[in-house]
């Protein structure tokens, strides 16, 4: 759940609990930027160039069938321009479907860079505190030696006193 | 009793750190205690070159005896050595030699001490990473009592630390994270210590107008107040506060007081005001939002103590485990590891005028309970007492 407002109680003030909305609220931000591309895709009407052929329209095609071929004639340069755009809409529209897949592309990589950088940002953080949880480590393990050895020691010197 | 306060610098001129925080306790245990300030002729942290001719002053009513530094430091030379140091086994000389090299050496401080040990009750060591302090303490160890003001660095790790750590008759820590990291690093639980810190001095009347009238500032803004240096975390707090300007569009400036080592950034909001006296400090403070603390390493941060003094908030770098600690013991801040943090707990700040006073009122009481003179200088005494029953026990 993403915490859009934070709930404050200001009679009792508590930071960390506010420290804890933030953070929640940071990190579903940071889940949600991924790319939520809608392809919201135009409502294109479709047409239907058989239907609604009515008895008026087969009349009038009867009509005029003697001068089909010279409407034929007339209308063929038109219809030769009409093809050609068509052709080069449907061109451009598997173009614009080819480049708007490669941007959806680039986006996710650019949000999984992102990803990477923050992690390998927060890596380094946690990699100098282990740095200085090591040397802390190893002081102790060097503290621990020293009594060890000082406890052989006395172990030793309070044998010797006991074997006298 | 006689008490001996050992510090690395000293001087109404020395406005930071430790050496501050050393002048603040003398001046305040005088009216307990007969006070005297051993220090070097030191003005310089990074050369330690002698400056102060003087070979004993009073400062503020206090006797201070100064000794000569017999070598400069090398910077560069030190760097190298502290480097290598950190990357490769070595042994315990190589890590005196590192304390030379530190400096500052002041060997006639060390035989100062040595020679009137009977002149006074205890010495108290300030900064444990200087030769002063790690040579006094070995000099006369059951009457030493050290103020560390130690940060997470990793020179702490030093194996000359440990004993130095569990060498004192007592220690004054500065906060929780500080006692648990020394106590970590040396096992040094059974020395007598207390968390005391410091106080501050506060003016009796603050104006953030008069700080606007004088520097010309309108609009809300945030204050940084320190050394403005990498190592302070304001090359991150530059790129933050920018980013921030850019994506929320915001009307907040930023404005920095303090001596700066870097190049700050040209920004119509970013406004760099230098050093500032006290008093225009402290309206500065008055003046701001909140204060913007975003150091790495931080002992105790007196600046954000005084900020709460003020009934301010901050809002901390939490990757610094000290400032984080307080923010969230006093609940007088909020605090960010990563810039979606810092851009969502400065907007919320910023929004809410009715968060920043109770956060600022946390503070302040957070502020008069643990660090108020009164507080501090009876946990000194306490402390003294202890060893005193101790001794005569």
């Amino acid at each position: 759940m993403t915490p859009d407002k934070i709930e404050i109680d200001y009679d009792h003030i508590d930071v960390a609990q506010i420290m804890d909305q933030i953070k929640a609220k940071t990190a579903a931000e940071a889940g949600s930027e991924a790319p939520s591309v809608r392809t919201e895709a135009a409502a294109v009407p479709e047409l239907d160039l058989t239907a609604g052929l009515g008895k008026a329209r087969r009349l009038l095609l009867k009509i005029m069938s003697p001068f089909s071929p010279l409407i034929k004639l007339l209308v063929l340069p038109v219809d030769e321009e009409l093809r050609q755009t068509v052709l080069l809409l449907d061109h451009a529209n598997r173009r614009i479907d080819r480049l708007e897949k490669e941007r959806r592309r680039i986006d996710r990589l650019q949000e999984y860079t992102k990803l990477l950088h923050h992690l390998s940002h927060n890596m380094v953080v946690e990699m100098s505190k282990l740095k200085i949880e090591e040397e802390t480590l190893k002081t102790k393990t060097r503290i621990l030696e020293k009594d060890f050895e000082w406890l052989g020691k006395r172990e030793k010197a309070l044998e010797e006193e006991v074997l006298k | 009793m006689k008490l001996a306060l050992v510090v690395q610098r000293y001087g109404l001129e020395i406005n930071g750190g430790a050496e501050l925080h050393c002048r603040w306790v003398a001046e305040h245990l005088k009216q307990y205690a007969e006070v005297e300030v051993l220090t070097t002729k030191a003005a310089d942290y990074i050369t330690w070159r002698n400056s102060y001719t003087q070979d004993e002053e009073e400062v503020n009513g206090i006797r201070v005896r100064r000794f000569p530094v017999a070598r400069v430091r090398d910077p560069k030379r030190f760097g190298r050595l502290q480097e290598w140091l950190l990357h490769h086994e070595h042994r315990e000389s190589d890590e005196l030699r590192w304390l030379d090299e530190e400096g500052p050496r002041a060997p006639a401080l060390i035989q100062y001490i040595r020679d009137r040990k009977t002149a006074y009750d205890y010495f108290l060591f300030f900064s444990y990473r200087y030769y002063h302090s790690y040579w006094g303490v070995k000099t006369l160890p059951r009457q030493s009592v050290l103020v560390p003001t130690a940060e997470r660095d990793p020179v702490i790790g030093f194996r000359i630390f440990q004993d130095l750590f569990r060498a004192p008759r007592a220690i004054v820590y500065n906060s929780v994270e500080e006692r648990k990291m020394i106590n970590d690093v040396s096992g040094n639980q059974d020395v007598l210590g207390d968390i005391v810190g410091v106080g501050t001095e506060l003016p009796g009347r603050t104006s953030g107008e008069d700080f606007r009238r004088r520097r010309n500032v309108s609009g809300p803004y945030i204050l940084y107040l320190g050394r403005i240096d990498e190592n302070k975390g304001c090359h991150k707090l530059f790129d933050y506060f920018l980013r921030f300007k850019r994506e929320t569009g915001s009307e907040v400036k930023l404005v920095l007081a303090g001596t700066t080592v870097i190049q700050i950034p040209s920004h119509p909001h970013i406004l760099y005001f230098g050093f500032l006296g006290d008093e225009e400090k402290f309206n500065a403070l008055d003046g701001a939002e909140l204060l913007v603390m975003p150091s790495f390493y931080e002992s105790l941060s007196m600046v954000t103590l005084e900020a709460w003094a003020l009934g301010k908030p901050v809002l901390a770098n939490a990757l610094c485990d000290v400032l984080k600690g307080q923010c969230r013991r006093s609940n007088g801040g909020l605090y960010y590891e990563t810039y979606p943090e810092f851009r969502e707990a400065l907007a919320l700040l910023l929004s809410s005028s009715r968060l920043r006073r109770a956060l600022g009122e946390n503070g302040r009481r957070y502020f008069e309970a643990n660090y108020s003179w009164d507080v501090i200088e009876k946990k000194y005494l306490t402390l003294l007492g202890e060893l005193e029953k101790e001794r005569s026990g």
